[in-house]
């Protein structure tokens, strides 16, 4: 728990109500998605990404507006580089010094996947953010989490849903002190080939914070497109083409294969023609595919008891260009998924010039990138060694991101309602104009009031929670039944954002403390005589119980032995008792300095009555007159006589009593206790 | 306020039948488990069956019949319809359970307590779940989750979490391990802090456990004895369970090269094996760290066996050249492979039997263990066997007529009915064979692609199959074929004849009958019981319990002898209520609790002293009951009335009218309290602190002297602790570390 405090902030962290949610990526852009949630005093990291644009330093998020060491916990929705390519940094960089979880498909993957972009990334070694050491290093701090397992971490529960999007993807529920959140991370809604849709959490978030990657825009329906892209396909290798799909390597390229080896075994007059896969990592990666069916969908595990569908029947692993005898038709699929170098690069730049060929653009590009620019189309391109060429195959685009498009994320909305909706991971553009179509859809509905953010980098979305507290009132203190006014007294219990209201005995029953007793002696030096001794106790406490011949108790609560000149202060500790010690303490003291013995030892345990009598009517004379009180009287009753009215003063419990007046009885009391009390020794109980 | 808490033991109390209990919480009861023994005793179903309407929901823990095993009758023959919760690992390895044991039971005899439609039907039931997934009962059970923790012993085995919000917390943990092993993590029992009440068994409280290298070594040289001599080693295992962690082993010891045994071969013999593996290939994110570890960094799984060969018959296995080693099911040896290999193999003195499992009394598997072998066994031989001669075609006669009659049947209905009997006659196939894919070639595909070239051990050179001889015959390759050599034959002469049947036994679609004989059988093989159960033994047992610590135990399943030792070890401990019904019993275990919810003020929590003690703060709090107006801070601020749960709205409304707000109570009124230390001072953790503060100590008996002798402390039992020392500086520094050890309310 951080136990700094700002020093700005009158209530401790722990106790405010102010929910912040800060992207410090993907706020208003696409990638690097990293964002911090500070509330009660927790704060936690969600993914930890870096830009697919940019390099080294740059690429990260802007975490240099946080202390890593604050941090509680970070969670990692899925495999893809711009929400997990900076965690190896961040985890052995920093002095973050959390727990972080991701689910088992992500950390199998994360691994092989990071280890390909450390190899792949050509950028000078000093600039790099890790080394192959660094990212080995970082999987012992990862933890795992099953889909709807819950964690507990520093008293912040959390849990994963499925989110479709690719292997191991989870969207996490976080609720701290009641409020919660939850974090979509990338999601679709559509169940593919492998995957299942994201599943709608049974409770209510508090807050939404969602992907927004596809604005407003609206898939094509998923048999349309698979069909149109198998036609495609079919098509290009009939015409003795040679088709070529560009895909990244991991996520969505193993739904292509699906497809396409399903379509292959379909089609027995196919069966001639070659589907090759090059992608080393692809491979490596398989093995996980082929473990964790059960994060896919229920077809797939169904068909795990009969056969595995990710051990593929017509599509042969090609290592490289070297290995390839291009010699007719047949279909490739490449990665990178851009064209921006490597295999899908090569085999476009050799079969471009000739129309039977065809490219089928499978996922998002960037602008920039050459799969972006054959899209609108050119008459010519130019290669990576800088020489021109004729475009004559054909280009196709279809789709097969799994992001949420608008019809999906309204839905999820709609179901989830949440009070407040956080828009991340998106473009700006495409982010503000979902945000007003939502604002639209909810404008002329009173009943739910919804209120969309879409903070930039760093830019903080500030929302409160009251946080109502209750507590449990158990055991003994609860036997009897509550109404109005009952008082109770007991032990408030604290833990991870819950109370529990305890009698003291019931401690350890309900929880693993326990009541402790300490008894403390304390011994000090004492050469005086016991009745000195004696003397002065009980000008301190009053009354002394002598126990037994050398040993007295005092306060009712500290023993005194005294024993071959030492005195032995024996009491139960507590803050009164100490208190009641040291004054035990300091008459002990006092009585060793005091180097005459007095030879008047008063032992004046009880006061003497007579006295406090005589006091009380030479008092009463001078304050109501001589004649006022009789001279003369016997027993405990006095009466006194001020203009006829008649005050009767009880003597053993000292109260007055006068039916006439009521002040006139006041002022008599308080006077004769008055003087009892500066007569009476001390009383202590 | 209170929960009725009841406990009915059905089975599995007081001696070692399966575990199956009926917990009762208010009015909402819980069937903990259904196992059935090896035979299938009818006694136990028919009480059980009494009960069989009242229940609201299934707990399993694991996947073996021994937990589960009478699911499928319950299901399927008693109509037992209520939702079943149990972990992934636990439905998958379960329906493998099921399915061997009813082939194997097939095999031999006519079975009909169930069919794998029943399986099927029962299964369909369970709702999975993952480790730490809390599920909220609905209806009679509304404010009950249950949840399931990783318990070790089996692949999924589960530990259930039973809670009622803030009143109860029960566990009910049976055969749990907590040890970590190869393939799976131990228990997380101990992480659980003073549950209410802890269900678990005694079965092992008396039993002392070898050390695991100890056994290992044990069952390694036994394997190479046997082996060198050229003998065959049989070890019974179960169908889906213990079994992964053995052939997980043997593998991985094949895999040693220095190990010698590359010679020899490994097999893997029951009738699902092929999908047992792939079910456990996917499942490693069920299994230990170490395994998860190596997956995620070699990406092999460890389940992708290189020498371990699988078998779904006896045909397949005599394929396997001995001298082997087979892993055979079931455990007790009363039914299917293990007792066919059994009967064949014991006689031979070379051959060894290893049982790692000790399973039932009376059954085959518990008679060795306890007599050992080299005795004379009476048993009775049942198997399927071919109709042969006039049996054959009385049979085939009277199919002729079934036929002609429901010809004659078809004639007299309608076209439309053909249609169904077609759907009929295909549903009936699929019966027969069912949906239990059983693969004919033992070699799994390893690669992932298709691989793109055929590879040749050398020049490829293509063989012209021959169709026909010069003379224009047939060239039939089985005419030409050398009688195969049965190793099983030549080590138990008398088994010779019996060995055509069995190769065809499995052969379901042509008709069989099942004969029975009872047989005298010397068992000259090495017989020996290695402890592979994967249970916490009895010392563990105590030590775990004692650190749960809870108010209330209930100790079931395990001998008379072994209950009763348990009990009186635990009786010693204090606070702690111990039952040990015997079977048929109920144990009411309802304790008082008495609780209720009241909201706190702002006021009241902002002005709390909170004191730091272990894992929780702590504060002394006197306040009053008030009524307050609740629209105003009854719900977060920033919440709306939803209009979808607008009856669970209710509902919570009605409850928000019940909670009471607590206020501060004025100064004036409050009365003093005694003050209270809280937290359990060890003298050892004190001494580090005064270490840490340069103030030195040392122990003498068992009093701790600070400051050169000056100061001691002493501890007495129930957390006493006693300061003693001269008036002194620091007397006064060693006081204010001591109390800093305690929170003080």
């Amino acid at each position: 728990m951080s136990a700094r405090k700002k020093p700005d902030s009158q209530v401790p962290a722990e106790e405010s109500d102010l929910l912040l949610i800060r992207p410090l990526g993907a706020g208003q852009e696409v990638g690097r998605s990293c964002i911090m949630l500070e509330f009660k005093g927790k704060k936690i990291m969600l993914d930890c990404g870096i830009h697919p644009g940019l390099s080294g330093m740059d690429a990260l998020p802007f975490v240099d507006l946080i202390e890593a060491d604050e941090i509680d916990l970070l969670l990692i929705s899925h495999f893809h580089l711009d929400h997990c390519g900076a965690l190896p940094w961040f985890l052995q960089k920093t002095s973050f010094k959390g727990r972080c979880f991701m689910t088992h498909a992500t950390k199998a993957i994360y691994r092989w996947l990071l280890s390909d972009y450390i190899k792949v990334s050509n950028i000078a070694t000093e600039q790099m953010l890790y080394t192959e050491a660094d990212l080995e290093s970082s999987m012992d701090k990862i933890e795992t989490i099953n889909f709807h397992e819950e964690k507990d971490v520093f008293g912040i529960k959390f849990w994963a849903y499925n989110a479709g999007h690719v292997l191991g993807a989870a969207m996490f529920m976080i609720e701290i002190a009641g409020v919660k959140i939850l974090y979509t991370g990338d999601f679709s809604r559509q169940e593919d080939r492998h995957l299942m849709a994201a599943e709608i959490p049974n409770v209510h978030p508090d807050v939404l914070i969602t992907e927004s990657t596809y604005g407003t825009h609206i898939h094509e329906k998923r048999e349309e497109r698979e069909s149109r892209f198998t036609a495609l396909v079919h098509d290009i290798v009939n015409r003795g083409g040679r088709c070529l799909i560009p895909v990244f390597a991991l996520g969505r390229a193993q739904e292509l294969l699906l497809i396409l080896d399903e379509y292959w075994s379909q089609h027995p007059e196919l069966h001639d023609i070659p589907i090759y896969y090059a992608s080393s990592l692809a491979k490596k990666c398989m093995a996980v595919y082929q473990t964790y069916v059960n994060a896919m969908n229920d077809k797939i595990r169904r068909q795990i008891a009969i056969n595995n569908p990710f051990v593929f029947r017509h599509i042969s692993n090609l290592k490289g260009i070297d290995h390839f005898e291009d010699i007719g038709p047949c279909v490739v699929m490449a990665s990178p998924g851009m064209m921006q170098s490597g295999l899908s690069r090569e085999l476009f730049e050799s079969w471009c010039t000739d129309s039977k060929n065809g490219v089928i653009i499978a996922g998002y590009c960037v602008e920039g990138t050459l799969a972006k620019t054959i899209l609108s189309e050119p008459e010519e391109i130019t290669t990576m060694s800088g020489q021109k060429l004729p475009l004559k195959m054909s280009v196709d685009y279809i789709s097969f991101s799994a992001h949420t498009d608008y019809q999906q994320t309204s839905e999820f909305i709609r179901i989830l309602k949440p009070p407040h909706v956080v828009l991340v991971h998106g473009e700006q553009n495409e982010m503000s104009r979902l945000k007003a179509a939502l604002q639209r859809e909810y404008e002329d509905d009173p009943s739910t009031k919804m209120e969309l953010h879409n903070p930039r980098n760093t830019v903080a979305v500030e929302l409160y929670f009251r946080g109502e507290k209750t507590a449990k009132v158990m055991g003994t203190l609860a036997m009897e039944k509550p109404r109005p006014g009952h008082k109770l007294s007991g032990i408030l219990v604290k833990r991870n954002f819950n109370y529990h209201m305890l009698a003291a005995c019931d401690l350890s029953k309900y929880t693993d403390m326990t009541m402790s007793q300490v008894v403390q002696r304390q011994s000090v030096h004492y050469s005086g005589a016991l009745p000195v001794l004696r003397l002065l106790l009980s000008q301190v406490s009053g009354n002394v119980e002598m126990l037994e011949e050398k040993k007295m108790r005092v306060f009712q609560s500290v023993d005194i032995t005294l024993d071959n000149k030492i005195v032995m202060l024996e009491w139960i500790a507590t803050p009164v008792n100490d208190m009641y010690a040291d004054a035990v303490l300091a008459a002990v003291m006092q009585a060793e300095i005091l180097d005459t013995t007095p030879s008047f030892f008063p032992i004046q345990s009880k006061m003497d009555r007579m006295h406090f009598k005589e006091c009380l009517i030479e008092m009463l004379q001078e304050m109501f007159g001589e004649d006022s009180v009789p001279k003369i009287f016997k027993g405990e009753k006095l009466y006194v006589t001020v203009d006829g009215k008649k005050a009767n003063i009880d003597l053993l419990n000292l109260e007055v009593c006068c039916e006439e007046d009521e002040a006139f009885q006041q002022i008599v009391q308080t006077a004769v206790t008055k003087l009892y009390q500066s007569l009476a020794p001390p009383r202590t109980d | 306020m209170t929960s009725i808490i009841k406990l009915h033991a059905i089975s599995g109390a007081m001696d070692e039948s399966p575990p199956c209990y009926i917990l009762q919480v208010d009015d909402f009861r819980i069937l903990l488990d259904c196992g059935w023994d090896e035979n299938f005793d009818q006694d136990f179903m028919k009480e059980l069956r009494r009960y069989i309407h009242q229940i609201d929901a299934v707990l399993l823990s694991y996947p073996d019949p021994l937990h589960l095993g009478a699911l499928p009758y319950l299901v399927g023959k008693c109509g037992l319809n209520c939702s079943i919760y149990a972990t992934i690992p636990v439905y998958k390895m379960g329906q493998m359970f099921m399915y061997d044991l009813y082939q194997s039971r097939h095999n031999m005899e006519e079975f009909e307590l169930f069919t794998l439609d029943d399986v099927d039907a029962a299964f369909d039931k369970i709702i999975q779940l993952k480790y730490n997934q809390s599920v909220p009962m609905k209806g009679k059970g509304y404010g009950l989750t249950v949840t399931p923790l990783p318990a070790g012993h089996m692949i999924g085995g589960t530990i259930w979490k039973i809670v009622k919000v803030g009143e109860e917390d029960i566990v009910y943990a049976v055969d749990f391990n907590h040890k970590k092993e190869r393939h799976l993590n131990g228990s997380e029992l101990e992480r659980l802090q003073r549950p209410s009440l802890v269900i678990t068994d005694a079965f092992n409280a008396t039993y002392k456990q070898t050390r695991r290298r100890a056994r290992d070594e044990k069952l390694m040289t036994n394997i190479l004895q046997t082996l060198r001599s050229n003998g065959n080693v049989l070890i019974t295992v179960d169908t889906a369970g213990r079994v992964l962690e053995l052939a997980h082993m043997l593998d991985q010891l094949w895999r040693n090269k220095d190990s010698g045994l590359l010679a020899y071969s490994l097999a893997l013999l029951n009738n699902v094996s092929y999908n047992v593996v792939e079910f456990a290939k996917s499942q490693i994110e069920w299994m230990s760290d170490k395994l998860m570890r190596t997956f995620e960094g070699a990406r092999n799984n460890p389940f992708q066996f290189k020498h371990l060969q699988l078998c779904h018959s006896i045909a397949e296995l005599s394929r396997v050249p001995s001298p082997k080693v087979v892993l055979a099911s079931t455990p007790d040896m009363e039914c299917g492979f293990s007792r066919e290999l059994f009967l064949q193999w014991s006689s031979n003195p070379h051959n060894s039997i290893i049982i790692t499992n000790r399973t039932s009394p009376g059954t085959l598997a518990r008679q060795l263990i306890e007599n050992g072998g080299n005795v004379p066994l009476n048993l009775e031989i049942r198997r399927r066997v071919r109709l042969e001669g006039a049996e054959l075609e009385e049979y085939q006669r009277k199919e002729r007529e079934n036929k002609e009659k429901s010809q004659e049947k078809n004639e007299d209905l309608d076209m439309s009915d053909e249609s169904e009997d077609e759907m009929d006659s295909l549903s009936s196939v699929a019966k027969g064979k069912h949906d239990l894919l059983v693969k004919a070639e033992t070699k799994v595909q390893t690669g992932f692609f298709k691989s793109n070239k055929k590879q040749y051990p050398m020049f490829p050179f293509f063989e012209e199959k021959v169709k026909f001889d010069e003379y224009g015959e047939i060239i039939r390759p089985e005419d030409y074929k050398m009688v195969d050599s049965n190793p099983e034959a030549e080590d138990n002469k008398e088994n010779v004849d019996l060995k055509e049947e069995e190769i065809t036994a499995d052969i379901t679609e042509v008709p069989t009958k099942c004969i029975s004989v009872t047989k005298t059988v010397r068992v000259m093989a090495q017989v020996q019981y290695i402890d592979f159960e994967g249970r916490s033994d009895g010392e563990s047992l105590q030590k775990i319990l004692e650190q749960l610590h809870p108010r209330r135990l209930i100790l079931v399943r395990g001998t008379p002898d072994s209950t009763h030792a348990m009990l009186n070890h635990c009786r010693q401990w204090n606070g702690v209520r111990v039952f040990a019904p015997s079977r048929g019993e109920v144990v009411d275990a309802t304790t008082e609790t008495y609780i209720y919810q009241v909201r706190l003020t702002d006021a009241l929590v902002s002005a709390l002293e909170l004191k730091k003690g272990k894992e929780a703060e702590l504060a002394w709090l006197d306040a009053q009951i008030v009524v307050r107006d609740m629209s105003k801070d009854a719900k977060p601020v920033t919440m709306d009335v939803d209009d979808i749960d607008k009856e669970e709205e209710e509902k919570g409304k009605m409850e928000i009218d019940q909670i009471y707000t607590l206020e501060p109570l004025p100064l004036n009124q409050v009365v003093g309290h005694q003050t209270a230390f809280i937290n359990e001072l060890k003298l050892s953790d004190f001494r580090q602190v005064l270490n840490k503060n340069s103030i030195p100590s040392e122990f003498s008996g068992g009093v701790l002297w600070c400051c050169n002798g000056t100061i001691a402390l002493r501890r007495h039992e129930a957390g006493r602790v006693i300061l003693e020392g001269c008036l002194s500086e620091d007397y006064y520094r060693v006081r204010e570390l001591l109390y800093d050890q305690y929170a003080i309310v």
